[in-house]
């Protein structure tokens, strides 16, 4: 994980010095090296290159790596065995381990195409989005609460993530995917997936009790500058906040520029619009008729708040800065963009909704309390007319078409402003401003960068995806930095390729699907892990990829192939955050965890076993067992996990309550399947967790574990209940007890092991 | 032929043959992967990533317990007595100390007015060292500190701040002090953590990064313990289960991935995971027993504040603390206000009344306790924040000057160190005579690690990890020794 900061200048600068590089202080004038950098040249699309080993070639991708593998006189692995490829290859696509019915199937299938038709069974496969759309969470800092101390749930922003699942699955093209996030509300009106697209750049942390106004908003439209810049564009453009940027030709200005696209957009949160044109009419003529016949009574309940409103617009004004106080007050008409803005962003604080919470409601006193309570049951004498209510979604928008101006900011600074700008591109691109068009209620600036970002003739985007894509892949990208192609990143270590992909990835209509078939059906991903001599003395970091990378399943994919092999994943789709069981002590050492909401638990135990993207993602408390395996951080954008080896790993692997369930479940369902031969029970539970029989060597271990653990168990079945042993889940009759325990404790360990753990 | 695994190390291990390796391997991850061959080799004896090494220079202390006031105490207000504030008091800074270069945080501006001490100061001990009211307890004992009134941090912000002053840089990713100790320094015990973390709030600013292990092997990372009886999650095996039965699935884990890496020698991971569970054991029953604070005295409980309610949190952390150095743990950083709160940019006085009373008594509780029992000349007390406070106000609208807060003030701030062969009752550098800027003897935040580094015996600039072909060391590209601190 990479983190960029927004104050990087003095780290920078001793950078810069240690590494003897020059920079030029504040000028808008490019250098030449700037000029011809790799990653601002327009995609190239290179000849594949001619091979010796032309055998080996299955793909063009085959031919770009083996052409520089020869070229440094390596070979290429031989293909992986058929189990090693099926679980490497599922696991990759659908972040679970493949079943034995399938597992079967393609070690039998002798078609020549049989691995083709396990590609394209993992690319339907439901479970692809969910897998996938994780990696892109990552990238768009995805989270359910606010952050900061008080950090309140986000009731609704959970939909944005089952777009992205959705996405994923329909293999949206990924221009479509871009324009939704970036302006689904000007581009795509009334379309409420759209609208919940817009939820990319809704999931800035935010601070809801901040009494200065001004930074809380500038904070916000830096997080949007940042996280946009460093996921479409993959550069870190918040380097450039404060100064123009160290080593990228990324002005100061630049910043700024992207910065003004999003000067008028702010929280949009409410009702979505229905889909279907037919029933979004039916809706409206019901509630006109609700609202007709309520009018009278709402009037009357309106008019008994008025106080109360008048006393929340006090109170929650008096916190603020004069001039938002002043935003405030005044004539709505008379509000200019930025005081509009203001009072926007202050708007929750000091309004309350036309049905207020009972909190709210406590104010009212007397014959007035009285008389709200009666008129209140009036109105619910109406509810059979009301039509339901419209599915809410959290997302950002524009709030008017006349943005507040975007200024330089000296260091940063919100009260340092400097020259003006207009929403336009990085200069050494399109020194331009962008050409906007307003419409009616939106600034059509983010269209007009839409476009910019789609553009096939854009050097970055499609680049920078494609690279993600195979850094998911092969566990590095062709660009190792994928959030950093600028000069402190890494360099490609196949350009040709890259831009290879990249420009099939445009001419295929951005699909990633396609993309994804393509590297699946290549040579190189089928290679074996092992590693050969010569390479690991030529190229000791797989630079030139002459074996698969061997890699530990990522947190949300030992946690999902775990429960999914113990028979016990729950894989309802979508959905709001679900909330499993913490290890104990979790809660109490988050103080304020717990005043926002803390962590409910689920009512449904089945919801607890749901996979780990439905998770809800508190910022002050991520679920421990997917942090403890590296999970992203979700204040900013996340473009490579770290991976760690830590004791408390293994003391959760040990000790964890829930995978001890998940391994009495196992255990059951090794009984269930096999009967009552012990040996016939350890080769179903290696097949279980391994995919494959166990060697004879392993046979013998396993067997020489349960006749050590029987005894143990067997002083524990004797003991008070306190000490009862874990049984298996439906232990089958006729089992002896002490050796279903021991079961448990073989089904775990198997669970925990290396084999399990890694993709090989 | 050359030695295909010696060569995939080459890339993280500046050696020059296998044998060299073995020798360096010694004090890092690798040579656990290692063991197996090694046995052939006849190296059986001695691989492991912990193993006590030698220090560069003669150790003046073996621990460090570093008091980590997170937010950023306000230097002017507790150490640094600046009279020349009660005299301008609301005035603007006067231009003769630059304010126009100042660039703060959350915007307080040098015009709002300088802003004089919320306490009274006072000369104490023998040395008569300034600390003012906020901190009584710890001003007990200052013939036993130095003071470092002149440091310095490249932070504005607090993300960065505290990763600074925990790896050396504002960007996240290096290794953080107490990883370089634990690498270099190794373990003189196996049934604990290295390396600890303590926090008595919320999540620390960064988490993680700050007590990573940045590019250095993840076997020195430090680890997060929590309050209660169970510092670490998952800590206690599952009710009912027995140590024999825990041991015995240890080992069938054991000999599943001894097979299953039996062809994948080179992959040094795969061995580190297999180790990492003996280790996880090991805490399983050394853990509860070192934060089981039921055997101290009630004499020393409240020594450290135990008895109320203000300090008692903090005071159990400290207590805490010294139990890890006594048990061997090389490091630990025990956080108050974790999660920025000392972070005074509203209402200064509420804030540092809180926090300044929450930590006082338990740090003075500590020195006193490691002094009686023998332990402070082996133990080196760090005490700051990853920067100080604006001598200038920051005024929100509305505000009447006893709210006023101060901003971050990253240019001059105190810290200050005790034990561990610091000579005490001194006063190290100057601020500028508003307490802005550090004057005399400036030192950087990666001074300070080098000094720390030193007195534990570590020569900063041969503490080294080949990294992207580069010998990194913890003090980045800087770093001068505070002399002063033993001379």
């Amino acid at each position: 994980m990479r983190h960029v900061t927004r104050h990087v200048m003095a780290a920078l600068v001793g950078l810069a010095l240690t590494a003897g590089i020059v920079y030029t202080a504040e000028t808008d004038a490019f250098t030449p090296a700037q000029r011809s950098f790799w990653a601002f040249q327009a995609v190239k699309k290179s000849p594949v290159p001619a091979v010796k080993n032309q055998q080996w070639v299955k793909t063009a991708i085959d031919s770009f790596v083996l052409a520089k593998l020869e070229e440094a006189g390596l070979q290429p692995n031989p293909p992986a065995d058929r189990l090693t490829l099926l679980r490497r290859a599922t696991i990759d696509m659908t972040g679970l381990p493949p079943t034995q019915e399938e597992i079967q199937q393609f070690l039998s299938d002798k078609s020549p195409n049989a691995w083709e038709k396990v590609v394209d069974r993992l690319l339907a496969s439901p479970a692809y989005g969910e897998r996938w759309a994780r990696h892109w969470l990552d990238v768009a800092r995805y989270a359910d609460s606010n952050g900061f101390k008080a950090d309140e749930t986000r009731p609704n922003i959970w939909r944005y993530r089952d777009y992205v699942i959705d996405a994923f699955n329909t293999d949206k093209p990924y221009d479509r995917f871009i324009k939704e996030q970036i302006a689904g509300d000007e581009l795509y009106p009334g379309d409420p997936d759209a609208l919940v697209a817009m939820g990319f750049n809704r999931h800035w942390i935010d601070e809801t009790n901040a009494a200065a106004l001004f930074t809380r908003r500038q904070e916000t439209l830096d997080d949007m500058t940042t996280a946009t810049g460093e996921a479409f564009l993959g550069l870190t453009f918040g380097c450039a906040r404060c100064h123009n940027h160290k080593f990228d030709p990324i002005l100061q200005k630049d910043y700024y520029r992207l910065q003004a696209f999003f000067a008028n957009t702010s929280f949009g949160d409410g009702p979505l619009p229905l889909k279907d044109p037919a029933q979004r009419k039916k809706y409206d003529g019901q509630k006109a008729v609700w609202e007709e016949k309520t009018k009278d009574i709402r009037t009357e309940m309106n008019k008994i708040l008025e106080p109360l409103r008048a006393a929340k617009l006090e109170s929650g004004a008096h916190t603020f800065e004069e001039e938002v106080k002043t935003a405030i007050s005044m004539d709505p008409a008379k509000r200019d963009p930025f005081q509009a803005m203001m009072y926007h962003t202050a708007e929750p604080r000091v309004t309350f909704d036309e049905e207020p919470d009972a909190r709210t409601l406590r104010g009212l006193k007397g014959d007035n309390g009285k008389r709200y309570a009666e008129l209140k049951k009036q109105l619910a004498e109406f509810d059979s007319l009301r039509p339901a209510k419209l599915p809410e979604g959290q997302f950002m928008i524009d709030i008017g078409p006349n943005a507040p101006a975007t200024h330089v900011l000296r260091g940063g600074n919100f009260d340092m402003k400097g020259d003006e700008v207009q929403p336009g591109f990085l200069s050494i691109l399109d020194p331009t401003d962008a050409k906007v068009t307003a419409l009616p209620n939106s600034t059509g600036r983010r269209s007009a960068l839409a476009a910019w970002l789609t553009d096939p003739k854009n050097p970055l985007v499609a680049r920078v995806m494609v690279n993600r894509i195979w850094h998911y892949n092969f566990g590095k990208g062709i660009v190792a930095t994928p959030g950093d192609f600028g000069r402190m990143g890494s360099r490609p270590t196949h350009p040709e390729l890259l831009d290879y992909l990249s420009a099939n990835f445009v001419e295929s209509g951005w699909s990633i699907k396609k993309l994804q078939r393509q590297i699946l059906l290549s040579n190189t991903y089928q290679q074996s892990a092992d590693l050969q001599p010569k390479a690991a003395e030529e190229d000791p970091d797989n630079k030139l990829l002459s074996h698969w990378p061997r890699r530990r399943l990522e947190a949300e994919a030992v946690r999902d192939s775990m429960l999914f092999t113990s028979g016990l994943l729950n894989t309802k789709m979508g959905g709001p955050g679900v909330f499993p069981p913490v290890p104990a002590g979790t809660i109490s050492d988050l103080s304020a965890t717990a005043a926002a909401g803390g962590w409910k638990s689920e009512k449904d135990p089945a919801q607890n076993n749901r996979r780990s993207v439905y998770i809800f993602v508190r910022r002050n408390l991520r679920y421990p067992m997917l942090q403890e395996f590296d999970s992203a951080n979700t204040f900013e954008s996340c473009d490579f996990r770290k991976n760690t080896v830590t004791p408390s790993q293994s003391l959760d692997l040990l000790n964890n309550d829930l995978i001890l369930q998940w391994a009495q479940s196992l255990a059951g369902r090794v009984l269930n399947d096999s009967g009552l031969t012990p040996d016939a029970q350890i080769d179903r539970a290696f097949k279980l967790t391994y995919g494959r029989a166990p060697s004879a060597e392993e046979q013998k271990i396993a067997a020489d574990f349960l006749a050590r653990q029987i005894p143990i168990m067997t002083q524990r079945l004797a003991a008070d209940a306190k000490a009862k042993p874990p049984m298996p889940t439906n232990m089958p009759a006729g089992m002896d007890p002490a050796r279903a325990a021991a079961l448990v404790d073989l089904s775990q360990m198997l669970l925990d092991s290396n084999e399990f753990l890694y993709i090989n | 032929m050359a030695d295909p695994i010696l060569n995939k190390l080459k890339h993280h291990w500046n050696v020059s043959n296998r044998r060299e390796f073995f020798t360096q391997a010694g004090s890092g991850l690798a040579g656990i992967a290692l063991a197996a061959m090694m046995a052939e080799d006849g190296y059986a004896a001695g691989v492991d990533p912990l193993a006590p090494k030698k220090p560069h220079v003669t150790p003046r202390a073996k621990n460090v317990i570093w008091c980590f006031m997170e937010g950023g105490p306000s230097q002017v207000d507790l150490f640094d007595p600046k009279p020349l504030l009660d005299k301008l008091a609301l005035q603007p800074v006067p231009p003769s100390f630059h304010p126009e270069t100042l660039l703060t945080a959350q915007g307080a501006k040098p015009s709002d007015g300088l802003f004089p001490a919320r306490r009274p100061f006072k000369q104490y001990g023998q040395s008569g060292l300034w600390v003012s009211d906020w901190l009584p307890h710890i001003a007990q004992h200052v013939d036993d500190i130095a003071v470092i009134r002149s440091c310095q941090s490249d932070a504005v912000n607090h993300v960065g701040g505290v990763c600074q002053m925990n790896t050396g840089s504002i960007l996240a990713g290096r290794p953080s002090l107490g990883a370089w100790l634990t690498y270099g320094l190794g373990s003189a015990q196996r049934n604990l953590p290295t390396f600890v973390v303590m926090q008595d709030d919320k999540e620390i600013l960064g988490a993680v990064q700050n007590y990573g292990s940045g590019f250095l092997p993840a076997t020195y990372q430090g680890t997060l313990f929590r309050q209660g009886d169970t510092p670490i999650l998952n800590l206690k095996p599952p009710a009912g289960t027995t140590d024999e039965q825990q041991r015995s699935k240890i080992e069938l884990l054991q000999k599943l991935n001894e097979l299953y890496g039996r062809d994948k020698l080179d992959d040094t991971e795969l061995d580190a995971r297999t180790r990492s569970y003996e280790l996880a054991y090991q805490m399983q029953s050394s853990a509860p027993e070192a934060v089981d604070l039921s055997k101290e005295s009630e004499a020393t409980k409240k020594l450290y504040g135990m008895d109320e309610r203000e300090t008692a949190v903090y005071g159990a952390n400290c207590l805490m603390a010294r139990r890890l150095v006594e048990r061997g743990v090389r490091f630990v950083e025990v956080y108050s206000g974790s999660g920025s709160g000392w972070d005074a940019h509203q209402d200064v006085n509420n804030n540092h009344t809180k926090w300044c009373k929450a930590s006082d008594k338990p740090v003075a509780g500590l020195l006193a306790d490691l002094k009686a029992r023998g332990m402070l000349e082996n133990t080196l007390v760090v005490w700051g924040g990853e920067f100080g406070r604006t001598p200038f106000a920051q005024i929100s609208a509305g505000q009447t000057p006893e709210k006023y807060g101060r901003d971050h003030n990253p240019w001059g701030f105190t810290m200050w160190m005790a034990g561990g062969g610091v000579k005490g009752g001194q006063t190290i550098g100057t601020t500028d005579e508003i307490g802005l800027r550090a004057v005399e003897e400036p030192h950087h935040v990666w001074d300070i690690h080098a000094s720390i580094l030193y007195l534990l015996g570590l020569d900063h600039l041969k503490t080294t990890y080949m990294h992207n072909g580069r010998a990194e060391r913890p003090t980045v590209t800087g770093g001068n020794l505070i002399q002063k601190l033993w001379a």
